[in-house]
Parts: C-alpha cells; sequence; structure tokens
C-alpha cells in the first residue's frame, strides 16, 4: 500500500534505474522474475514524475467524508499533497521530502514536522498512514520475493508475488502478498502483521486508462480487523514523466501555494 | 489433667522453653513484618501509580481499550458522572487522544487529556504534581499543562504556545494553538515524557466531540472503596452501552508485575520456613531425647505410650501458641508503628519514585498479612513435632530408663 498510496498520492517518483523488464507487458510464459514484476508495477504506478488529482472516500461506522486531493510526485522520496475540498479540510497540505515529513495546517497557519514516531499514525483520518505515503520502494527495496503463483484472469495473466522483510529491513509488516497484472497494473497488496494474519489489504476495484497508461484507478484500503471502514481513493487526472519546478517542493509552497497550472498536453 | 501436665513440663526446663519459644515467636514476627511490607508496598503501589492519571476505574465506550479511537465516546458524560457520585465515588470526564505537539521547529507525540480541572484535583496526581506555572483552571481557554520531559523535549516553557495536531472525530484535521500553563513531573518517566493535559471543552472543540468525552476517570476514598463498588459501575455502564475498567483491567502489565513479585517472593518465604522448622525440629527433638529415661520411668509407673506422646505433642503446641501471640503482637507492632512512620530503605528513593511510590515504604496489617506466617510456621512446627511423639511410641521402659 505503500505503493498505493503512493499512488494514492500519486507521489511516484522517478523510475528507479531498473530496466523496466519488457516483460511486465508480455506473458513470457517461463516464470517471470517477481521482483522485475513488482518494479514495473511500481513504474506504472508513479513514473519519473507524476501530477494526479484524487478523490478520497473515509467511511467510518458512524459518517462518510469525500476529500478531493492534488498530489505532485518527483523521483522516488519527494511529494506535495494538498487538499482541496472539503471546505473545512481545504489547505492542508504534506510535504516529503528525502526522508523528512511537513504537514501545514491552515488554521493555525503553521508548518510542523512530523516525528519520526507518528509515522504509522493515519494520514488525514484515513486508512492510509504517513508511511504508506512516504515509503514508496519499502516494498521492492526492503523485502525479497517470490512468485506463488501464475493464473490466467479475464485475458491477463495475474502473478501473486510473496514479499518478506529482509533482516534488517525496518518494516512494520510481518509480510505481503502482491497481485500483479501482466500489463504491470498492482492488483491487490495484502499487508499481514508478525504473526503472519492478514491486518490490511489494498484491492484495485477498477482499472482503466489515465494519463496514456493503464492504471488501477480505483483503490480501496481496508483494514481486516474492523468491519465497515475503508478508505478509497479514485483518480481522476493523472499526468506522468511531465517537468515539474522545483517550487513546488519546498516549505514556503508547502505554506504559500504558488499558482501551478497543469502545462498543455494530452487530455489526461 | 493432660494439659496440666504438658504446662507444668514446659516450665520444668525454663530456658529450655523460653529460648525455643523466642526462635519460633522471632521467626513468626519477621514473617509477619515481611508480608506486612510485601502487602503494603503493593497497596502503594496499585494505587499511587493508578492515581496519578488513570483513575482507580475507568467507563470507557466498549473496544476502547483494545482500540482506543478518537472516534469511540461516551455521550453524556455529565449525566454518567452524577450517577458515579451517587455511589459516593467521584468521577471525571475526560477527553483522550494521540496528537503532535510542536513548538518551533520541534515536534513530538502526545497523549492528550481533555479534563475538568476541579474534577481532576479529587482523583488524579497531576494537578499536585505542577512545579512550574500553574496546574488548569476551570475557566482555562487556550491553555495546557505538559510533563516535564516532554517540555524539555520540545523545547518550551511556561508561557509559550504549542501547537497541537490530530484527527478529530470526524475525521478532519484537528489543530490548535495552546499556552503551555504549567509544567508537572510526576517522577514517572513515561507520564512526564508523554502526557499533556488541557480544559475538556477545549478539547472537545478542538477534537469535534459535541458533548461527548472519550471516558470517565473514576476515584473514591480507596482504590479497595472503588473495587468494591466495581460491580455497581459494570451495571451503570452496561446500562448505558460502555465498559467499566478495574484498575487491573487498565494496568494488567502493574498486577502482572505484582503477580511475579509475590510469586518470586513464595521461595524467599518458604527457605525462611524451612531453616526456621529445621532449627526448631532440632531443638525439641534434642529436648525429646534429653528426656528418654524421664520418659522411661513414666512408662514404666504404668503411662500408656499414647498418653505420653499426647502429653509431649500437646507441650508443642503450648509453646507454639505462646509463640505466636509473641510473635504476631511483636511482629504487628512493628508493622503498625511503620505503617504510621514508613521505612526508609537505603538507595531505593529512585527506584521507587519510578513506579509511582515515594521513598518510604508503608507496611499494611490485614488478616493476610498477620496470619500466613505464624499458620504456615504454627502448622510446620506441629507437623514435624510428631516425629517425636512416634520415637515416644517406640520406647521400651527398661532400655529407656538406662539410657543415658
Amino acid at each position: 500500500m505503500m505503493r498505493a498510496l503512493f499512488a494514492v498520492a500519486a507521489l511516484l517518483p522517478t523510475v528507479l534505474l531498473l530496466p523496466a523488464p519488457a516483460g511486465a507487458a508480455t506473458s513470457d510464459p517461463t516464470a517471470p522474475d517477481p521482483t522485475a514484476l513488482i518494479n514495473g508495477a511500481m513504474q506504472q504506478w508513479r513514473g519519473a514524475s507524476s501530477y494526479t488529482e484524487v478523490t478520497m472516500t473515509v467511511h467510518r461506522p458512524d459518517w462518510e467524508r469525500r476529500l478531493e486531493v492534488q498530489a505532485w510526485t518527483r523521483g522516488d522520496d519527494d511529494s506535495l499533497v494538498r487538499f482541496t475540498a472539503p471546505p473545512k479540510d481545504a489547505g492542508n497540505a504534506t510535504l516529503m521530502l528525502g526522508g523528512s515529513t511537513w504537514v501545514f495546517n491552515p488554521k493555525i497557519n503553521q508548518v510542523i514536522q512530523l516525528p519520526a514516531g507518528m509515522m504509522s499514525q493515519s494520514w488525514m483520518g484515513s486508512d492510509f498512514s504517513y508511511d504508506d505515503l512516504a515509503k514508496s520502494t519499502s516494498l521492492l527495496t526492503d523485502y525479497t520475493h517470490k512468485l506463488l503463483s501464475d493464473e490466467p484472469a479475464d485475458g491477463h495473466r495475474v502473478y501473486t508475488i510473496e514479499a518478506l522483510p529482509k533482516a534488517d529491513a525496518p518494516v512494520v509488516w510481518g509480510k505481503q502478498t502482491v497481485k500483479v497484472r501482466d500489463d504491470r497494473v498492482l492488483l491487490q497488496e495484502t499487508f499481514y502483521d508478525q504473526d503472519m494474519k492478514p491486518v490490511r489489504e489494498l484491492d484495485t476495484t477498477r482499472v482503466a486508462p489515465l494519463g496514456g497508461r493503464v492504471y488501477p484507478v480505483e483503490m480501496t484500503m481496508k483494514p481486516l480487523d474492523q468491519p465497515n471502514r475503508w478508505t478509497r481513493i479514485v483518480y481522476t487526472v493523472g499526468r506522468f514523466d511531465l517537468k515539474l519546478p522545483d517550487y513546488l517542493f519546498t516549505h514556503s509552497n508547502l505554506r504559500n501555494p504558488r499558482p501551478w497550472k497543469l502545462p498543455p498536453g494530452t487530455t489526461p | 489433667m493432660i494439659l496440666r501436665l504438658a504446662w507444668r513440663n514446659l516450665w520444668r526446663q525454663p530456658r529450655r522453653t523460653i529460648l525455643s519459644l523466642l526462635s519460633i515467636a522471632f521467626a513468626m514476627g519477621v514473617m509477619v513484618w515481611l508480608l506486612g511490607l510485601q502487602q503494603g508496598v503493593y497497596g502503594q503501589m496499585e494505587s499511587n501509580f493508578m492515581r496519578i492519571v488513570q483513575g482507580y476505574a475507568q467507563i470507557q465506550p466498549r473496544g476502547y481499550a483494545d482500540d482506543p479511537d478518537i472516534d469511540k465516546t461516551v455521550p453524556r458524560p455529565g449525566a454518567l458522572a452524577r450517577r458515579i457520585g451517587t455511589l459516593g465515588l467521584t468521577a471525571s470526564p475526560r477527553g483522550s487522544g494521540y496528537a503532535i505537539l510542536s513548538s518551533g521547529t520541534r515536534s513530538r507525540g502526545a497523549m492528550l487529556l481533555g479534563v475538568v480541572p476541579a474534577a481532576e484535583a479529587r482523583l488524579s496526581a497531576i494537578p499536585t504534581a505542577v512545579h512550574e506555572g500553574r496546574y488548569l483552571r476551570d475557566d482555562d481557554g487556550a491553555a495546557i499543562v505538559i510533563g516535564k520531559s516532554l517540555a524539555d523535549n520540545l523545547h518550551v516553557q511556561v508561557g509559550q504556545p504549542l501547537t497541537l495536531l490530530s484527527t478529530a472525530k470526524d475525521g478532519s484535521v484537528a489543530a490548535d494553538v495552546l499556552t503551555v500553563v504549567g509544567v508537572f513531573a510526576t517522577g514517572i518517566g513515561e507520564i512526564d515524557r508523554q502526557f499533556a493535559e488541557l480544559p475538556l471543552s477545549r478539547f472537545q472543540a478542538t477534537f469535534a466531540l459535541g458533548g461527548d468525552a472519550s471516558l470517565i476517570a473514576i476515584g473514591g476514598p480507596s482504590l479497595k472503596a472503588v473495587d468494591r463498588r466495581l460491580p455497581a459501575l459494570r451495571k451503570l455502564a452496561r446500562a448505558a452501552g460502555l465498559d467499566a475498567q478495574a484498575w487491573y483491567e487498565l494496568e494488567p502489565g502493574l498486577q502482572q508485575a505484582i503477580h511475579l513479585d509475590a510469586s518470586i517472593s513464595v521461595f524467599w518465604y518458604a527457605t525462611l520456613l524451612l531453616v526456621v522448622v529445621f532449627i526448631i525440629l532440632n531443638a525439641l527433638l534434642m529436648a525429646v531425647l534429653e528426656r528418654t529415661r524421664e520418659f522411661g520411668m513414666v512408662l514404666a509407673l504404668g503411662a500408656r505410650h499414647g498418653l505420653l506422646g499426647r502429653v509431649v505433642w500437646l507441650e508443642l503446641v503450648l509453646l507454639v501458641a505462646m509463640s505466636a501471640a509473641l510473635g504476631m503482637s511483636g511482629g504487628s507492632a512493628v508493622v503498625l508503628w511503620q505503617a504510621g512512620h514508613g521505612f526508609a530503605l537505603p538507595g531505593g528513593d529512585a527506584l521507587f519514585r519510578n513506579r509511582g511510590l515515594s521513598g518510604k515504604m508503608y507496611p499494611a496489617l490485614n488478616a493476610f498479612s498477620l496470619l500466613t506466617g505464624p499458620a504456615a510456621i504454627g502448622t510446620s512446627v506441629m507437623l514435624s513435632g510428631l516425629f517425636p511423639y512416634l520415637r515416644i511410641r517406640r520406647l521400651e521402659p527398661v532400655s529407656a530408663m538406662r539410657a543415658v
């Protein structure tokens, strides 16, 4: 989900320098490399840079809220996410630079650096955590990958990959399982706790073209131990590999947004 | 007649009897004191620790203990607090939530409590632990008191602003700027490092709680008094669709630590008991052997073995009874005196402080601490007295009379 988040926030950073296995798109009958599959999905998701607009629905037993978000990402680590609606939340923003996270709240008009210990807290009241936003490449770099199965579905092949954390990796999960489609679309990510019990799940519920690529445009994050709680993100606009000005990823832009317009180009 | 015989036998050798009596009495007295000390310290740990923030019990939303989420709340806490008051307990509605506190470029995660200052003063130690500035007042607005280590970590002082950031009950961002009016130091690291309190009304507004509270902390004349009213509290809570939590449910770790300590000390007591019993048994056996000629004579005069054995065993019972009277009164006198004055263990100060204790220990006298030690020693001594008894039953009058 981090990716998810990522995706969510669409913070997708630069493509890792890994050679994109074209294999992602091909259906090579010999067993594909699981790490390459995950890397392919990540690249599909982010890009060297990205701009996305997302609608986030947070559902709770007693209420449901719809938030609108703009997100910019650059490389693996830098991202800016700003809420644009509803009015109560508009202007709240999160900036991630390198490994650090800052939060801006318009009501108190202050930028606050998030303490490292708070990264696992809920992000803006959703089922995503700040970690989900930040650890874009964790699934690739902190885990070892094993292909569990390879099944046909809806005219595609779906690969199920098990990711086990490396011995010294700073991760909270016991393991993850990831489903990736042969056209590099992430279909599902399941998070297990240290007792190997599944605790939450990110599901792709709709795949559609976005910004010139096949994209998981609707995803739902669900804690598995709490019924009737979930957060759904829907991508409404997505542009990838575009040139973003450096001022976007600064504290001053976090606090006082400078006007920025989507450069003309193909429609999202 | 047996009784009179036994009594007289005891005092035919006053020095031996008094020595045995004193050693048994001393062992019993020590046991009374040790158990009293242990019970007292446990009681102190429980009530002092719970008194700092948790309260002696709490009423919480269902499932709050497992997952203390800001969206689980106690509706109309005022009405419930008044009903708890009719049980003779004090109740303090609180908001409770995790937040980021930030000052300048520094920020820390903290446990925030929204409190009613007047009610807190009756059940929490924090109002009296404020050592810089002051505690909250009922007319405070944007005010906050924070633990000393938290203040140090944030580099914030009394009079300075502090920013709060969290998630409100409705999922929106909870943000506020408060002024630090006081810094408290309870001596408990975890609390001084993590806790901060602000007025409940402010907490409710910031966290979109409306008139709800997160929980109700409960105090009373003593932890035991609150424990006794637990059934009533649980009933009250159930009727409102809530849960009542006893102190040991709020702090299972504390209870486990106490249980662990108690089970370890059982070994110490068992060792002490064994040593004492062997010493006493040795003395008794010597006493019986010493009197072999005398027993032979009595048997030769026609006394039955059973009668003689019973007399000797009764001597032992009398000895134990006298020792118990002496040991228990001596031990409890010391315990009672120290319960009033406290007992300081050199070097234990910091250790105790971190467990919510003052530097002094106050032993407690109750039926358990008074009776357990003497009962164990008395029973063991009387059982081991069967040994001389059996020996007497096997005595031959003639050879016994010849024994040296």
